[in-house]
């Protein structure tokens, strides 16, 4: 490095200020015009955090979201350049600090996930529709899907209702969200774990669905195969109709 | 069309840009670091948009005066970036947003030393060998010196010398900075490498204090800039001239307004003496 320590040391003076705001000694600084540098950068960090959790931002005490994200400002090197993926070192930030025990929101780590995969499908790069064709057949074929999905769990249905409404409704909940290839928009579907099961199967492409049903009558302990069928095939079909489901892989 | 003046691309009014008849920028600029690797709306959005504009492009992240080593996974997909929108212009900030390994996402100022002249040149020269090609340095506005120990046009002129770089010229950040540290702007401007201009910003302020501006690109451009404007472009080449205007969004038809006059003052300096300005698409 051509830079001597001293240079470096009121580089990273300066920046150490405009992440936490506490004082520093800068060499022929005027320091009543740091505090402009720390609001500025300071702003970019809340803005992107408010534009990616509009959720999180609304319910969430005021005060208490200033200095959650205060903290992490100070505390968090952020690593991504791209400024819109930040927020999600934020999420993974609260996560390891354990606010939703300290700022008692039991729904945070979820909600912010959620919201982040939001960004985060409405946001990722294209990715090419695997050769399928349209077939009524499904049953020996394995079923293709849009890739362009996640498929989560929540312990909280904080994609339902406002967020304090959930505390007391702890469970499992799975959701599938996919981007519309056409519109871009992010769309999610509830999902029982059985279709959870279903789902995760077909995404992985290994088997045809008939095997996935039997993994599912073995697994689940079912005995009715056509009421599986049907019920399985009834959802399906809502999928291809909103055009998750696409068809059945060429090959 | 209009070659010669352009906006920035923001998602603010991007359907203005695609199908609107208001605002009509010969160019439009945008910053890689939002624009790349991405896909869905915004990617089909910046495919329609490259269709019809010439993009050049002005970064955020690179963050040329951070100490630490630069960023190449970064900037290789800012290469990518370049050539799947055959970008021929690519400038960032005479500044760093980056240190000790943490973004901060905004331009802070490198102290005007020496070994900071020698350091952020030799690594201007790594992203030049390694895009293939010269970028653009922008000198920016600054609120408060930091352990300076040589003047901003001596710091701004042996940087772009060293690395052998081009300059965007800045010409709002020459005023706001002779505002904020009571210097001459012509003779600011006289000091620079002018034969090395290859791109021209200007900007609105802010005035937060009577001995502060604010680089806030949130204002329309004031008489004291467009009179800077003029002054500047006898002594320059004709390169391409952009309006920059993030924040505080006026009515399109004011925007336009800006860029027309801009382009009337380039045209009475640069088109009379027969000069030419291209923006390749």
């Amino acid at each position: 490095m051509l830079l001597k320590t001293e240079t470096y040391k009121q580089q990273s003076s300066i920046a150490q200020y405009c992440r936490d705001g506490k004082e520093v000694a800068i060499l022929n600084a005027k320091p009543e015009r740091l505090p402009h540098y720390r609001r500025l950068v300071f702003n970019v960090v809340k803005d992107a955090l408010e534009t990616t959790y509009p959720i999180s931002h609304k319910y969430i005490d005021s005060e208490v979201w200033k200095e959650i994200v205060f903290n992490f400002f100070s505390e968090h090197k952020c690593k991504d350049p791209q400024v819109w993926r930040m927020p999600f070192e934020f999420y993974e930030f609260c996560k390891t600090k354990n606010y939703d025990e300290k700022y008692d929101l039991p729904f945070l780590n979820n909600l912010l996930y959620f919201e982040w995969v939001e960004v985060e499908l409405y946001m990722m790069e294209d990715i090419s529709l695997p050769q399928f064709l349209y077939s009524d057949n499904w049953l020996q074929k394995r079923i293709a899907v849009n890739p362009e999905h996640k498929i989560i769990k929540l312990e909280y249905p904080v994609h339902m209702e406002k967020p304090f409404d959930t505390v007391n409704k702890k469970g499992d909940y799975f959701l599938l969200l996919y981007r519309e290839k056409e519109t871009g928009r992010i769309q999610f579907t509830n999902l029982s774990i059985l279709f959870t099961f279903l789902l995760e199967n077909i995404v992985s492409a290994e088997k045809t669905l008939e095997e996935i049903f039997n993994d599912i009558l073995y697994i689940f302990g079912i005995n009715h195969l056509e009421m599986l069928q049907n019920e399985s095939f009834k959802f399906l079909n809502d999928l291809k109709t909103r055009g998750f489901v696409l068809g059945v892989y060429k090959k | 069309m209009n070659i010669k003046t352009g906006i920035g691309f923001r998602k603010d009014f991007a359907e203005e840009f695609l199908t609107g008849s208001v605002l009509k920028p010969g160019f439009v600029e945008l910053a890689p670091e939002n624009w790349m690797k991405i896909g869905g709306y915004w990617k089909k959005k910046l495919n329609q948009l490259a269709k019809m504009y010439p993009i050049t492009s002005h970064g955020l992240s690179l963050s040329v005066g951070s100490p630490e080593t630069l960023d190449m996974e970064f900037l290789k997909n800012v290469k990518q970036f370049l050539k799947e929108y055959n970008i021929e212009i690519y400038s960032e900030h005479l500044s760093f947003s980056k240190c000790d390994n943490a973004h901060l996402y905004d331009l802070l100022p490198i102290p005007f030393r020496e070994d900071a002249v020698k350091h952020v040149a030799e690594r201007i020269k790594q992203v030049q060998d390694f895009l293939g090609r010269r970028i653009a340095i922008e000198n920016v506005s600054y609120y408060t010196p930091v352990a300076a120990e040589m003047d901003e046009a001596t710091f701004v002129s042996n940087v772009i010398e060293e690395a052998d770089c081009n300059l965007l010229l800045d010409v709002n950040n020459v005023y706001v900075n002779s505002f904020n540290h009571n210097y001459d702007a012509k003779s600011f401007i006289e000091k620079l490498p002018l034969n090395r201009v290859a791109y021209i910003h200007m900007a609105g302020h802010t005035k937060v204090a009577p001995d502060l501006i604010i680089d806030t690109h949130g204002e329309a451009i004031i008489d004291p800039v467009y009179e800077l404007f003029e002054w500047t472009l006898d002594k320059v080449k004709p390169v391409p001239v952009l309006l920059e205007r993030d924040f505080n969004i006026p009515e399109l038809a004011e925007m336009q307004f800006e860029l027309n006059n801009l382009e009337a003052i380039m045209t009475r300096k640069w088109e009379t003496e027969n000069k030419s300005i291209v923006v390749s698409k």
